[in-house]
């Protein structure tokens, strides 16, 4: 039988922009609209000052590889192995977990990257980050 | 007299496989060798504090054994909180004490391949995870160790072989260690020729869970005199999370390369303890996978960033070297029973401290450090404890 290689995410009504933001082609993430602090990931309250109304802002989708590891264990929902990755987002609001597409001798920690996206299903789509000259 | 905390007696199962014995018998018979060891009547004790068990559903794990063994205690708790939940227990039971609200507590838990698969595994692990996370993940927390472990290589030059002789060194105690589950001796050759886990960590740089009960009985002062010829005096506790969800994802500037909760909670015991890390003779460190052995030694001050590369090579950690580390195999080679670790962790301290730690005794031990974690290290406790 043919893998999904994901997870459903639990989303939320708070979240549900930064899913539909990614069917667009978009990484959206929120800016609080009581101290402006921008903050992934995305959430109900503001990490910083627990506000709770935010808009959205679109960030660039570069960022560098903090580090990696390709998964070798089996698994029901996933071809293995494949590569996981930590990225450091460029504008500097924080690290994401990511699906990497690249080839691991490819890889070197801190280097560029850029995010892509996957249609997983009708409805969702996802995140991947691939080295920036690729 | 200012009230004092002492550990004045334990008991624990051989860590292996029980299928056939229900997880109530296994934590009776730990409760059991806990109080033969302190010369505690049962009735004498007025604390009983336990790990969760998700098989019990509904939260009454305390009453099923308070009528098992039929104690009337007037203090209870089921603490749950990731991987320190034992310590957590320790911690809570210590604190009654000092407030005085009782005099004689026992902790206890038990983990089962039935309690874990039946209970937490079964769909909820990913659920741990941060939703953005939960997408890319299989294989349950590995992932977030070996990305840590890849960046300690990158910032350190550590190889993998040091991450290797981290598990051979563990492995060497536990082969002296009756109670260990992993005691065939390893090479670092068979480490790094194991099946791939997830980069860079193999099978043989991880831990395994298997089944587990323990208990330790803690004391008053007054009591602890009165039962027994060889207390272990609870010196300081230092808690601390660094509000991160495994990865933290909210800022650049925190490392996985080093834990601060580890680093925080290490230093509020040793202020506590009014010690510090050189007058530590032993510890024990919650390590899932060989790197963290690496890493969480100089999070505890024992070695400079870096420095257990070169301590791993020297035998600085082992029996006989300047700071012995893991000295009953750890959790890589004694078997990880997640959620009781921390007991383990503890009585293997204990039983240094008393001189009983046959094969692997080290001599003159008299203050020994207890560090354990939840998340990937994300909460960290570190408990302080000097023969009596």
């Amino acid at each position: 039988m043919e893998k999904r290689n994901f997870r459903h995410p639990q989303i939320f009504h708070s979240t549900e922009k930064f899913w539909l933001g990614l069917r667009d082609r978009k990484f959206l993430v929120q800016r609080c609209k009581n101290c402006e602090e921008i903050f992934f990931p995305p959430r109900s309250h503001c990490p910083k000052c627990l506000y709770n109304e935010m808009d959205w802002v679109e960030l660039s989708g570069k960022g560098t590889l903090y580090s990696w590891s390709e998964i070798h264990i089996p698994s029901r929902n996933f071809d293995v192995p494949y590569v996981i990755g930590i990225i450091d987002l460029e504008e500097g609001v924080g690290r994401m977990v990511s699906k990497i597409r690249a080839r691991v001798e490819d890889l070197r920690i801190d280097m560029p990257m850029k995010i892509d996206y996957e249609d997983a299903e009708e409805d969702l789509t996802l995140y991947v980050w691939m080295p920036a000259q690729s | 007299m200012k009230r004092e905390v002492a550990i004045i007696g334990y008991g624990a199962l051989k860590i292996g496989k029980y299928p056939e014995k229900s997880d109530n018998e296994l934590a009776i018979e730990s409760i059991r060798l806990s109080l033969e060891d302190s010369g505690v009547p049962k009735d004498d004790v007025d604390g009983l504090f336990t790990t969760p068990n998700y098989l019990d559903r509904m939260g009454l794990q305390l009453s099923t054994i308070a009528e098992y063994m039929r104690v009337s205690p007037k203090s209870m708790a089921e603490i749950s909180c990731g991987g320190t939940a034992a310590g957590l227990t320790i911690k809570y039971a210590m604190n009654e004490i000092l407030l005085g609200n009782i005099d004689i507590a026992v902790c206890y838990g038990t983990e089962t391949r039935r309690s874990m698969i039946e209970g937490y595994y079964k769909g909820k692990i990913t659920n741990m995870f941060e939703p953005t996370t939960q997408p890319h993940i299989s294989g349950g927390t590995i992932w977030a160790y070996a990305c840590s472990a890849r960046r300690y290589m990158h910032e350190y030059h550590a190889k993998e072989e040091h991450f290797a002789m981290a598990a051979v060194r563990d492995r060497e105690a536990a082969t002296k260690n009756p109670y260990a589950y992993f005691r065939t001796p390893i090479t670092v050759d068979d480490v790094l020729n194991s099946t791939i886990l997830c980069t860079p960590i193999k099978l043989l740089d991880s831990s395994a869970a298997r089944d587990g009960a323990a208990a330790v009985v803690l004391a008053s002062k007054d009591k602890a005199r009165r039962f027994s010829d060889a207390p272990v005096y609870l010196r300081a506790v230092g808690e601390h999370h660094d509000n991160s969800l495994f990865v933290p994802t909210d800022r650049r500037d925190k490392s996985i390369s080093s834990f601060t909760a580890t680093k925080e909670a290490a230093k509020d015991a040793f202020k506590m303890a009014k010690c510090k890390s050189n007058d530590i003779d032993i510890a024990e460190i919650y390590a899932p996978f060989s790197p963290q052995e690496l890493i969480i030694p100089e999070d505890l001050g024992f070695f400079t960033r870096g420095g257990m590369i070169k301590a791993i090579q020297d035998g600085s950690t082992e029996i006989g070297g300047e700071i012995p580390i893991n000295t009953d195999g750890g959790l890589l080679s004694r078997g990880h029973p997640a959620m009781i670790t921390p007991f383990y962790e503890s009585i293997s301290i204990i039983r240094q401290l008393r001189g009983e730690a046959g094969k692997n005794q080290v001599e003159g031990a008299e203050i020994g450090l207890m560090h354990c974690e939840g998340g990937m290290l994300n909460n960290c406790m570190v408990f302080i404890f000097q023969r009596g």
